[in-house]
């Protein structure tokens, strides 16, 4: 691979046929994320599928979730992405300075937002809102038969199952963003081995971490607002 | 007889002296990669047979003790009679084995793998440390799925469609953590195949080397090409839904459960969404390696270049939107059987052009009956008569008779055995020289088609007639019912031919087999093909190409008035030949 | 912010953009005589408006090529097929 010195890994390969004008990391992660477009949309397309086409009501909004935590975790999610496109931005301008600033606030946006929502799961269930739905003797249990139309007594099964898997997978790939990121920060972004000519792990992190970001924007309307 | 300079073996990814684990077991060569998919798929591929043959036992002399029946255990066999549990399970195995471990990996792991990257010019896949995990992630679902035999109360047992709430609850269905572990299985596969599309779909897209336009590449890349998108898209879907299987498994999540509001039909929409692009998968790869040995053994371009990629892009465009037609009879809106059913007959459009194609590619050709032809041009027969029986399907009204009969079966197995399987058999014995550098024996490999062809025809057409008589799929015991009685000889006939079937395979695994280590050293191109794969040593070195060939034609050139030969390479360069635009530069 | 490619747009704005509609959003969630399916229709607007800007802008399928602006477009037809067809049995 005898190639001038500094080659621009950012540009496409110039010894092959003209592909997406996008360097392979790139276009892999784009494809990546293509599939999990379809993986989060057969989660998120079963939560629909199955609410709308329940006859009984839903808990009604705010009841069982924590809407106020959750908007303000929406925010610091919604910082992290910022974070992490000034981070993107400044090592293409060649700031190695604020590359390692905005990616280091990345990650710790992206860790406390798990954290508040770990911290939220153990709230739930500690209240008896569980996968299967309300956990029997539970003080959530005791609310659903006092008042069924607001918490939904018949359709709490779903709301367990669905809420959980779509938050909880959610969560999951926010986890494995975190763990990439703090993984490229101190092997690579740390030692200064990201330059101009070569920021492909980071583009291809921040398009992962908007991606779970976005997920996140519509997850948060339709199961904590709707 | 090439301009290319193929005899340096390493490329610039300078390796040290490299161990044995580094070279074959843990390599991230796309060659080895293909090759391990092709040795552990051809054992499940066994695996799947050796099923096979104990369902035929159970349909043609049920009740009887199955010789070696003894060995399997109590809760399988009861003094060698299998038991209508273990049948079931058996049933179910052999699907899953054969669609998600065999045909698939075969078609997939094997010749995305191994073909992509030297037929583009490129010298691996983009991504191959991720090629390699993609394999080690199959080999790993493929042994969770296979311990399912050995653990209590055995494998998976709710068909290998895994109906909810059958499937969910082991209460209905008599097993437990098999059922578990197919989900689990399942999950891990998923993974495997989006890593791999991922993969395919890059090296496509970005790495062609200087002159291999979209239009130029053969089929087989096309259709493998256009494969990795269904699957990146289709696999997550599965995943999803074996996820939500699972915690139905094992939180008490109640996704299919009706009594909470679930839906059971929600996880057939979600598999079958899935399952038709998974078919699809199943058969395009098969279509596009066999358009590549048509050409080749008719010594003419293929027919209709265009048509045909237009063809495979209609038949993955149009197969997201036919799923339904699995699901005529499970009680869905009836406004989606009418939908369902024209969007279906609407894919046999594509299909068929392909057939008249490849009909065409041969006509007037100067056809070379070599082993890999023989098994293309009895794809394309097999096939044919398997679409065929699709077109009754089809429609709503004739389903609601057919469904779930072994009408189906033949149907299925037409299209997967007559033409999948056939189409690997000559794809197998085609690339085995760039793979192994020693070519398969030409006269057992003639024999192996024959008596396959025959044996195969001789156990599957009857299922059609078996079928419409009423024999339902996934029945233990067809005598217990006194309309099927009369065609129980025909059951018997089947099973006979089929264990006669199998025993002819024993040519192919030692054809295989044995020209490893004895078989004749190939020659450079022995098929004369035109394909890049063919300018390099059999077997290709590590890294293919220091450089990236320049390519100044298509793949089909063969006859072509320009030059003696009866082929032109697609990397040979002619007097009036200009250099392609990208040529030699960059990184 | 110096281009070295290309101009980057005005991250800060679209982080103001992004909060407002989420504050705008979570209001509307809780003002209560919007009928249920008013509520649902504007929220999924601002969601998508949010999820388009965070696309475009953050994602830079703005300035990317349209071929890798399909790559990305392609499984939302898709899953919309899904969800559609199978709410059908719902109804």
């Amino acid at each position: 691979m005898s190639h001038a010195a500094a080659d621009n890994l950012m540009l496409p390969s110039r010894s092959f046929e003209r592909g997406v004008d996008a360097y392979d990391i790139k276009l892999g992660m784009w494809v990546f994320l293509a599939s999990e477009v379809m993986f989060f949309g057969a989660l998120i397309g079963t939560y629909i599928i199955l609410r709308f086409s329940v006859d009984q009501p839903w808990a009604q909004p705010g009841v069982i979730l924590n809407v106020p935590l959750t908007a303000f975790n929406t925010f610091l999610l919604i910082c992290s992405s910022v974070s992490m496109v000034k981070a993107f931005a400044a090592v293409a301008d060649g700031d190695q300075k604020n590359l390692k600033f905005w990616l280091f606030m990345t990650m710790l946006g992206g860790a406390m937002f798990v954290g508040v929502q770990v911290f939220e799961y153990i709230k739930l269930l500690g209240h008896g809102f569980t996968p299967s739905g309300y956990r029997e003797g539970s003080q959530l249990a005791e609310h659903a038969l006092a008042d069924p139309l607001k918490y939904g007594a018949a359709t709490g099964g779903l709301y367990g199952s669905t809420f959980f898997t779509m938050t909880g997978f959610h969560g999951f790939h926010v986890t494995c963003g975190v763990v990439s990121m703090t993984y490229l920060f101190f092997t690579k972004a740390l030692p200064g081995k990201y330059s101009q000519q070569d920021y492909r792990g980071i583009e291809a992190v921040g398009l992962y971490w908007h991606f779970v970001d976005l997920v996140w924007i519509i997850l948060f309307t339709i199961v904590y607002l709707v | 007889m090439t301009s290319v300079a193929a005899h340096a073996p390493a490329h610039g990814v300078h390796h040290g002296p490299t161990s044995f684990w580094r070279k074959y077991i843990f390599s991230t060569d796309h060659k080895i990669i293909g090759i391990q998919f092709l040795f552990v798929s051809l054992f499940f591929l066994l695996v799947g047979g050796l099923l096979a043959m104990q369902i035929r036992w159970q349909l043609g002399f049920p009740g009887k003790p199955m010789p070696g029946g003894g060995i399997l255990p109590e809760s399988m066999t009861a003094g060698g009679v299998i038991l209508p549990e273990y049948y079931i399970t058996l049933v179910t195995m052999h699907g899953t084995f054969m669609v998600f471990f065999a045909i698939m990996p075969l078609l997939v792991g094997v010749y995305a793998n191994f073909l992509i990257p030297l037929k583009v010019g490129a010298h691996d896949m983009a991504f191959p440390r991720i090629n390699m995990a993609s394999f080690w992630l199959a080999l790993t679902a493929g042994l969770i799925m296979f311990a399912g035999f050995f653990v209590p109360e055995g494998a998976a047992r709710a068909g290998w469609t895994m109906y909810a709430p059958l499937s969910a609850r082991p209460d209905l269905s008599g097993s437990n953590i098999g059922q578990k572990l197919w989900c689990l299985s399942i999950i891990f596969l998923g993974l495997s195949s989006i890593l791999g599309s991922l993969n395919y779909i890059t090296t496509v897209i970005n790495n062609r080397a200087p002159g291999m336009t979209w239009f130029r590449m053969p089929l087989s890349v096309w259709a493998l090409f256009i494969t990795a998108i269904l699957g990146l898209l289709a696999l997550p879907v599965l995943s999803g839904a074996a996820i939500m299987l699972l915690f139905d498994q094992t939180l008490g999540t109640h996704f299919f459960d009706p009594a909470a509001g679930g839906q059971a039909l929600l996880w057939q929409h979600l598999f079958w969404f899935f399952g038709h692009p998974e078919v699809y998968i199943l058969i395009l790869p098969a279509m596009g390696m066999v358009s590549d040995i048509i050409a080749n053994g008719s010594r003419k371009p293929i027919f209709g270049y265009h048509s045909m990629v237009f063809a495979i892009v209609g038949i993955a465009f149009l197969g997201w939107m036919v799923w339904g037609h699995h699901m005529f009879m499970s009680g869905m809106n009836p406004m989606l059987g009418s939908t369902f059913m024209v969007s279906t007959m609407l894919i046999a459009v594509p299909s068929a052009i392909k057939v008249f194609n490849w009909m065409g590619t041969m006509w007037r050709g100067n056809i070379r009956f070599h082993v890999p032809m023989l098994n293309a041009i009895g794809f394309v027969g097999m096939f044919a008569i398997g679409g065929l029986s699709g077109v009754f399907m089809a429609a709503t009204p004739v389903d609601m008779f057919i469904h779930d009969t072994y009408f189906i079966v033949a149907h299925l197995h037409y299209v997967l055995f007559g033409g999948s399987l056939f189409a690997l058999f000559g794809a197998i014995t085609y690339w085995y020289p760039k793979m192994f550098g020693k070519v398969m024996n030409e006269r057992w490999g003639k024999i192996h088609f024959w008596l396959t062809m025959v044996f195969y025809n001789l156990v599957f057409f009857p299922m059609h007639i078996i079928g419409m008589g009423g024999q339902m799929r996934r029945l233990y015991d067809p005598t217990i019912y006194t309309f099927l009685k009369p065609q129980q000889p025909m059951n018997e006939f089947i099973s006979i031919c089929a264990f006669i079937l199998f025993a002819v395979q024993i040519i192919f695994a030692l054809n295989f087999l044995l020209n490893l280590k004895w078989g004749k050293k190939a020659p450079q191109n022995p098929w004369e093909d035109n394909g890049l794969e063919w300018t390099l040593p059999n077997p290709a070195p590590h890294g293919n190409w220091e450089r990236p060939p320049n390519v100044y034609r298509g793949p089909y050139e063969f006859a072509s008035p320009q030059v003696p030969e009866d082929y032109l390479p697609q990397t040979r360069k002619l007097p009036t030949d200009r250099e392609p635009a990208a040529a030699g530069t960059g990184h | 912010m110096e281009a070295a490619t290309h101009k980057h747009p005005n991250y800060v704005l679209i982080w103001l953009y992004l909060a407002v509609l989420t504050v705008v959003e979570v209001g509307v969630a809780f003002i209560s005589h919007f009928s249920k399916s008013t509520l649902i229709v504007l929220l999924l607007f601002f969601a998508l408006w949010k999820a388009l800007l965070v696309a475009l802008y953050f994602m830079h399928l703005k300035f990317e090529r349209w071929n890798l602006r399909t790559i990305a477009l392609i499984p939302i037809p898709l899953a919309l097929i899904l969800i559609i067809i199978v709410l059908q049995e719902g109804l």
